[in-house]
């Protein structure tokens, strides 16, 4: 009697729980209903349409066309389109060593209060609130031969004999552009990366420092390892913005010198809105969309929690 | 599925926040006109001369002109076209062949004054014997001096050049009055300038970049290696400013700063340059071939109607007033050459006397037709800026230039 009333309890115990519970976890859903909303309408619908896009021969004007896997064949023997991700590839590692190698330290430098910290921190924060576009078109009066600043201060100063087009050769236009991309963007990393350093313990410093470690010992052995996530969020932002560039390279250069510059989103804008090849530029953006994936997912996998994995 | 259906509708209500002058429809009385940008004054002052004596409204809406082809395609597929639109006229035919424009023919015929319309507005205008582009604004290239840089040269400041060579020289003497002094001017990085003042050297060498109605692209020629030689020599002579390589068009005006000799530019321009540099005195010229003979680009708007358009009366109205002597009196005085033959003489009467010289240009110019225009010529990395650019510029032209007869002839295969 005991023994079967024993189990019934507790059924009869854990069936308000098991309600409460239910409505708990109701409630919460309702209260993630709006974002989910948002990420389905922004996010999921759009990439859906794409991928559907993708399967068809859906010019600007007219009627699409449905041909199955027809742009991503094409796609394969598309040299543009393996050019420009290569070229895209380049410049992401350029830049992210770049921003990164300017970035920390400036972070290093406003870590901690002392005098000025604020000032310069708002400083090399300032260029990240300018828009990229605006930011590229600064620089294109900046680097213009005649009326800019550059070419004439080089004359001026005696390096070029006489006034060189900067963005006229593949070398010094690609330079040009990674010195507006860090000018515009380290300020940001900066600041994630300060966050991260001021994350760091004092007393693990101390101890540190007790135990007769050197600056760059307790760089490589404390702050580093302890910077591993802010870290991993600055690399993914900067490779993913640097992956995806357009604006600086269509407003500086147009793609120039020579197509040299041409990046991967620059090929599916012409792809999809001079020749108006929306399929195909579509099939391009799922081939990138799958390729910023796997980055993020090794980068994830590089820098993750090694504790957590053990 | 209706849940799906009202947000979509609310981000489409939404986006019409954003953008309200793509997104409005024209309404019944007010007739919406899309104009590109750097073509002057000329629609707006007819606009407003149209609105001061009709019942009906005319508004113009200027948009880039580099982004002017997408954008119209983009508003035709998502239903936002405006009714009507001031279209370059080079791209009727890319509009027409996708089936995106109203048939005009039987309108277009019964204007009394049809024979008299420019004939190059009506070639790009027509598709498959059917008219869908009307001529609306007409402009030539022409080669402009500046007069005070010539007399300070030590060259007659009335007499521009009819020569190759002798355009070389008086560049080379402009050039050799130092400072910031060059003797030429050129967009190096632009497609849709150079098919504006580079192909009339081309034309008048007796040469064409496309032929078959657009089917077979001509680079690789004798004439357009000719003309390349000519603007590689004055850029190795030091005459053209470094900055003209990466020009993608912004400082096309360059001869409006005082300092560069000779430029080509556009009808529309001499007008510009009156008006709002009047320190800047110049004289205009035909563009000359290498011995003689000239050419020029005829180019423009032309007026279309986007298909099922609502207030097709409208248009017809408004186009009858452009039309007439009032309206073409009116054109012409903000820029825009006659677009009627019959009436030219007195339209143009009491103008400035470098209009005539951009008149002359219609019977010399051209027009070049294809239907994948924008594509592979007005793109900055299509194949003709990119073969027009490494030919002039690069160190080797001749392979530039095969290059740019494949790449060009590919697109139009495959567009095909």
């Amino acid at each position: 009697m005991s023994v079967t009333s024993l189990p019934t309890a507790a059924v009869a115990a854990s069936r308000p729980k098991g309600r409460r519970r239910r409505r708990r976890d109701l409630v919460g859903l309702l209260y993630v209903l709006p974002a989910m909303a948002l990420v389905l309408v922004f996010f999921i619908v759009p990439i859906g349409m794409t991928a559907w896009m993708s399967l068809h021969n859906w010019p600007l004007l007219g009627l699409p066309r449905f041909i199955g896997l027809r742009n991503y064949e094409r796609l394969w023997s598309d040299a543009g389109f393996w050019a420009s991700l290569r070229f895209t590839l380049v410049y992401t590692g350029v830049a992210t060593v770049a921003i990164f190698a300017v970035a920390f330290p400036l972070a290093l430098l406003v870590e901690k209060p002392r005098p000025l910290a604020s000032l310069l921190r708002t400083a090399f924060f300032l260029p990240v609130v300018v828009g990229f576009a605006t930011a590229a078109l600064l620089w294109v009066w900046l680097l213009n031969t005649d009326s800019g600043l550059f070419s004439p201060a080089l004359q001026a100063l005696g390096i070029t004999p006489q006034r060189i087009n900067i963005l006229g050769t593949f070398d010094t236009a690609f330079a040009a552009i990674v010195a507006m991309v860090v000018w515009k963007v380290a300020g940001f990393t900066m600041i994630l990366l300060m966050t991260g350093l001021q994350g760091i313990p004092a007393d693990i410093v101390e101890a540190a420092r007790i135990d007769h470690a050197g600056p760059l010992q307790r760089f490589r052995f404390i702050t580093l390892p302890l910077m591993r996530r802010t870290l991993g969020l600055a690399l993914i932002l900067c490779i993913t913005g640097s992956m995806l560039a357009f604006d600086q390279f269509y407003i500086m250069v147009a793609g120039g010198p020579g197509n040299q510059t041409l990046t991967a989103v620059y090929w599916i804008f012409n792809q999809s809105f001079v020749s108006f090849r929306l399929g195909y530029g579509a099939a391009l953006s799922i081939v990138l969309l799958a390729i910023l994936l796997v980055l993020s997912l090794g980068q994830l996998w590089l820098l993750r929690d090694r504790e957590d994995a053990r | 599925m209706h849940s799906l259906k009202s947000l979509l509708v609310a981000a489409t209500a939404l986006a019409g926040l954003v953008l309200p002058t793509l997104a409005l429809p024209a309404s019944a009385e007010t007739l919406t006109i899309w104009s590109r940008s750097g073509q002057g004054d000329t629609l707006e002052a007819v606009a407003k001369a149209y609105d001061d004596t009709h019942a009906d409204k005319v508004s113009i809406v200027t948009l880039p002109v580099d982004e002017f082809v997408q954008k119209y395609a983009t508003a035709i597929a998502a239903g936002t076209a405006p009714d009507a639109v001031s279209l370059d006229l080079i791209h009727t035919p890319a509009f027409a062949q996708a089936g995106q424009l109203e048939d005009l023919t039987d309108w277009a015929k019964s204007l009394p004054y049809f024979e008299a319309l420019s004939p190059a507005h009506l070639s790009v205008g027509t598709y498959h014997g059917r008219i869908y582009g009307l001529p609306l604004t007409t402009e030539t290239s022409v080669l402009a001096w500046n007069k005070d840089l010539f007399a300070r040269a030590g060259l007659d400041p009335e007499k521009g050049p009819k020569t190759w060579a002798e355009w070389k020289a008086d560049a080379a003497k402009v050039t050799a009055l130092g400072g910031d002094s060059r003797g030429f001017y050129f967009s190096g990085a632009c497609g849709g300038c150079f098919i504006f003042t580079f192909t009339p050297l081309i034309w008048a060498s007796g040469g064409d970049i496309l032929a078959d109605e657009g089917a077979k692209a001509t680079l690789d020629t004798p004439q357009l290696r000719g003309a390349v030689d000519f603007y590689r020599s004055l850029v190795a002579g030091g005459m053209v400013p470094a900055s003209a390589r990466t020009d993608t068009g912004p400082d096309f005006l360059s001869i409006v700063g005082g300092r560069i000799g000779l430029q080509s530019i556009g009808a529309s321009q001499i007008g510009v340059l009156i008006n709002k540099y009047p320190n800047v005195h110049f004289g205009v010229t035909l563009i000359p071939g290498p011995d003689g003979g000239t050419s020029s680009f005829v180019g423009g708007n032309n007026i279309v109607v986007t298909k099922g358009a609502k207030s097709v009366k409208a248009v017809e109205a408004f186009m009858a007033y452009v039309y007439s002597l009032e309206g073409q009196r009116l054109m012409v005085s903000h820029g825009s050459l006659p677009a009627r033959s019959d009436i030219a003489a007195e339209a143009m009467k009491g103008q400035d006397p470098r209009y005539d010289v951009a008149v002359a240009a219609i019977k010399v110019g051209r027009t070049p037709y294809s239907p994948v225009f924008n594509d592979i010529i007005n793109s900055p990395n299509g194949p003709w800026a990119q073969m027009v650019n490494a030919a002039i510029f690069g160190s080797d032209p001749a392979a530039a230039i095969k290059d740019g007869q494949a790449r060009m002839q590919d697109i139009i295969d495959a567009a095909r």
